[in-house]
């Protein structure tokens, strides 16, 4: 019998540069493969490969064997034919995946008309566990796990063998990447359907695939029963990628060290935030200490971003305090300005907080300049962005954003907000948008900046692992309200709250 | 809540243009009544009763107070030049104004929009070079020079002047083909000119969705490149293009005026240009306030169909 799906000797350039280099994979029917790697390591490239989606600057050699037939050598018509109905891909953010004009029903049916596939839009629907009716809707209508969840109807519209999924929970939170995931896992094993998943996330790689490839470069340099590529990784890369990835409750992935009891540095005291009628934020107390690293955790819509927005003075409360240094922070004036210095905000992606057309200098040098801050402005940047581990400062100064990696970007952001000297970092997924191995080094940057300044962070997150790693105390976040507080090992090891629990059941174990 | 604030705004945008229009052309150089007994003998006395008929000799503040009073009321003043109600006067000249700019609207657009899906889809290639390079052109070149251009080319193949002969028979049939016989050269000056803007704006608004990962999703499914653009990259990338068509529609009433002039069309923009010269207020106030409120309710308009072809957009 033919394997489902078969590479051989796949290779990509673009240009000069080659993205996939020499790649062999073979899948057979009802198997589960997980592709591992980073961002550039071609394993997207390798997804569109098989529909032979690749733009047309890319050149593609070797062969793509679905079941059996080359793709490269199909006719136009015969590779219409096959695209979804032999295969289907379930690509990552549904949000730009979907069309906006359209309504997702007529999105699901579009290829079951374009086929002549029998079946309906509903029991599609109701496959992944969404109600009819939801078929009348536009993608904007729906929560970000239901498009997903639309996204894997249609995949299935046309009864594929094979079904590639391209990243298809990195933008949700860790509870409804969960219920994905389940309800992905549950029809891959029901209908007997081949997947290829991709992620760079080897936890969700784990959670559903039986084996485990890794791509590296261009290269695959490991393939494997997943638990035997976790457990025993021959490549140093493997090595690097299952190290990145905090296990919660392993001592090893524990980086920040015992801090004492800090003096208070923020509190927060019975804040209500409003949005219309909406209570976004429902009396919240919270105290970060000096030099402490407090991991603010919940899932999207908790309230945590707002929370966030209105400690920096960036929303006015409705009602409640919030105390810095033992004075009421200021909602106005040259005083809100002042507190807004020591308060610097770190946010999540480095590539849209720095604005494309600012060399690294500037973006650091420009709140020296909104502050008015004396002294020789060059000292002070070089001297930021070497804290920030750009060494040596004059290697990047004068680097545009796009010209450095998502780390470098990352630390960029950090230098902006270091070189005004602050003494509260607050960081909205500071490394959510960042590879696997790069992450760790970011992470070990704030700990060596608490360690050195005794710079306090307000570490804003849906990713429990990265609370575990990082942050002296975790406070939970959910519809509102804190619903559980206190030091890192007994909030994750020892939860009182359901919610609590419920978040940590739903993080993916390697 | 938000329709309602929609329909508010159009009708400030009406009340300030009424408002505009009264003091804009006091400032007009000239004096109408002057203008009115050019080539006439006429007595300081005689002059004095014209202004008084008019109600020039009032007060600017009383003035307007019976301008707008009476604009509330659907009556637009009467005409100096012509001795008849404004109101009259537009509604005769709005006919051949609406065939001309209608016309040459509706092709440009059909081919603009044409032009700019076919040069974005195939970026680069020789039509998208020659497209955008034509159009480009046509757009800078001044209308009446193109209009004079093609008068001189074209020779004495199609009228260049007016509406329609005095001497074709009085049949249906053979008035229709005169009229269209005189409209061939003023609407190919017009599509030729505003043709451009279409194409450029519908270019580059779906190139931007040229990259959209959702034409991914439609090119994977199976779909037919063809069935790719026309179902799922234009629907979304007219959107733009919709506003721009809309704001074209009101102009249609103002006519064009150079094209009108050129070829001595019988409309509104020809109208515009010999009330400018008296300077003829209260024609000139009525044009004003008949085509800015074209304006304002076609952009009214584009804004509802945006709602209703956006769902990403709620106008109720």
């Amino acid at each position: 019998m033919n394997p489902l799906l078969e590479l051989r000797n796949l290779t990509v350039h673009y240009g000069p540069k080659c993205v996939v280099n020499d790649v062999n994979l073979t899948l057979a029917p009802g198997q589960t493969l997980g592709l591992a790697g980073e961002s550039g390591s071609g394993k997207s490239t390798v997804a569109m490969a098989v529909l032979r989606l690749l733009p047309r600057a890319a050149r593609v050699r070797g062969e793509v064997l679905l079941d059996g037939d080359d793709v490269a050598t199909m006719s136009w018509g015969r590779l219409r034919a096959v695209r979804w109905a032999s295969a289907s891909i379930v690509f990552q953010g549904a949000m730009h995946s979907l069309n906006p004009v359209h309504r997702v029903g007529d999105q699901i049916a579009e290829p079951m008309r374009l086929h002549g596939t029998p079946g309906s839009v509903a029991e599609l629907l109701e496959q992944v566990e969404l109600p009819r009716e939801k078929a009348r809707a536009y993608p904007h209508e729906l929560s970000g796990g239901q498009r997903q969840r639309v996204m894997i109807a249609m995949a299935l519209a046309c009864g594929p063998r094979l079904v590639i999924a391209d990243e298809p929970t990195t933008a949700l939170d860790v509870v409804v990447q969960a219920q994905v995931l389940a309800v992905l896992g549950r029809l891959v094993a029901e209908q007997d359907l081949g997947l290829l998943m991709i992620s760079h996330d080897l936890s969700v790689l784990a959670e559903t695939c039986d084996d485990l490839a890794v791509m590296h470069r261009g290269e695959l340099v490991e393939r494997g029963r997943t638990r035997e590529v976790i457990a025993n990784p021959r490549h140093p890369h493997t090595a690097a990628l299952t190290a990145a990835f905090p296990v919660i409750g392993d001592p090893a992935h524990r980086w920040a060290e015992p801090a004492g009891e800090p003096e208070p540095l923020l509190e927060v005291r019975d804040l209500v935030v409003d949005y219309g009628r909406t209570r976004a934020v429902d009396g919240v107390d919270l105290t970060v200490g000096r030099g402490e690293i407090v991991a603010l955790v919940g899932q999207s819509g908790s309230g945590k971003t707002t929370l966030a927005r209105t400690i920096m003075g960036l929303r006015t409360p409705s009602s409640g305090r919030v105390i810095f240094d033992g004075a009421e922070v200021a909602r106005t004036g040259r005083a809100l300005k002042a507190f807004r210095r020591q308060v610097q905000l770190v946010l999540q992606d480095p590539s849209s907080a720095l604005n494309p057309r600012h060399a690294v200098f500037d973006a650091v040098a420009e709140g020296l300049r909104v502050h008015g801050v004396p002294g020789d402005e060059e000292a002070l940047v070089t001297a930021a962005v070497e804290r920030a581990e750009l060494r040596p400062a004059s290697l990047y100064l004068e680097s545009l954003p796009h010209e450095l990696s998502g780390g470098q970007q990352q630390r960029v952001v950090i230098a902006g907000a270091l070189v005004l000297g602050p003494r509260l970092l607050v960081a909205d997924e500071p490394v959510a948008s960042l590879d696997a191995s790069v992450r760790g080094e970011v992470v070990a940057l704030l700990l060596r900046l608490r360690r050195e300044l005794g710079l306090a962070s307000l570490i804003i997150t849906h990713d429990l692992g990265l609370a575990w790693q990082i942050a002296d105390r975790v406070a939970v976040m959910h519809q509102g309200t804190i619903v559980e507080q206190g030091s890192v090992e007994k909030v994750l090891l020892a939860p009182s709250h359901d919610y609590t629990r419920a978040l940590l059941r739903a993080v993916p174990r390697v | 809540m938000r329709l309602a604030g929609r329909f508010g705004g159009a009708a400030l945008s009406l009340l300030m243009v009424a408002v505009l229009g009264f003091f804009l052309f006091r400032v007009v150089p000239g004096d109408p009544v002057v203008s009115m007994t050019r080539g006439r003998p006429t007595t300081a006395a005689m002059q004095a009763e014209l202004r008084a008929q008019f109600g020039l000799d009032r007060s600017l503040p009383e003035q307007f107070w019976s301008y707008f009073t009476s604009l509330l009321r659907g009556d637009l003043g009467t005409s100096f030049t012509f001795r008849r109600p404004v109101a009259d006067v537009i509604l005769e000249r709005l006919g051949p104004t609406v065939l001309l700019v209608g016309t040459a609207t509706l092709i440009a657009v059909l081919l603009g929009l044409w032009l700019g899906v076919r040069s974005a889809w195939r970026r680069g290639s020789a039509f998208d070079r020659v497209t955008t390079g034509v159009s480009l052109t046509l757009w800078a070149v001044p209308t009446f020079w193109l209009g004079m251009l093609l008068m001189m080319v074209t020779g004495d193949l199609f009228p260049s002047r007016g509406m329609r002969d005095t001497d074709t028979a009085p049949d249906f049939v053979s008035q229709a083909l005169d009229v269209g016989h005189h409209l061939v050269l003023p609407s190919v000056t017009l599509v030729a000119v505003v043709c451009a803007e279409y194409a450029l704006v519908m270019r580059s608004s779906l190139l931007e969705e040229m990259h959209a990962p959702y034409l991914t999703t439609a090119r994977a499914k199976g779909l037919r490149d063809d069935l790719v653009r026309r179902r799922h990259a234009v629907p979304n990338a007219v959107l733009p293009a919709i506003t721009l068509v809309f704001l074209r529609f009101g102009l249609v009433v103002a006519g064009a005026i150079t094209t009108e002039t050129v070829f001595s069309w019988p409309g509104l923009g020809l109208l515009f240009y010999d009330a400018l010269t008296g300077p003829d207020y209260f024609l000139l106030q009525g044009l004003l306030v008949v085509t800015a409120g074209a304006v304002v309710v076609m952009n009214l308009l584009a804004d509802l169909l945006h709602g209703v072809l956006d769902p990403r957009v709620k106008v109720v």
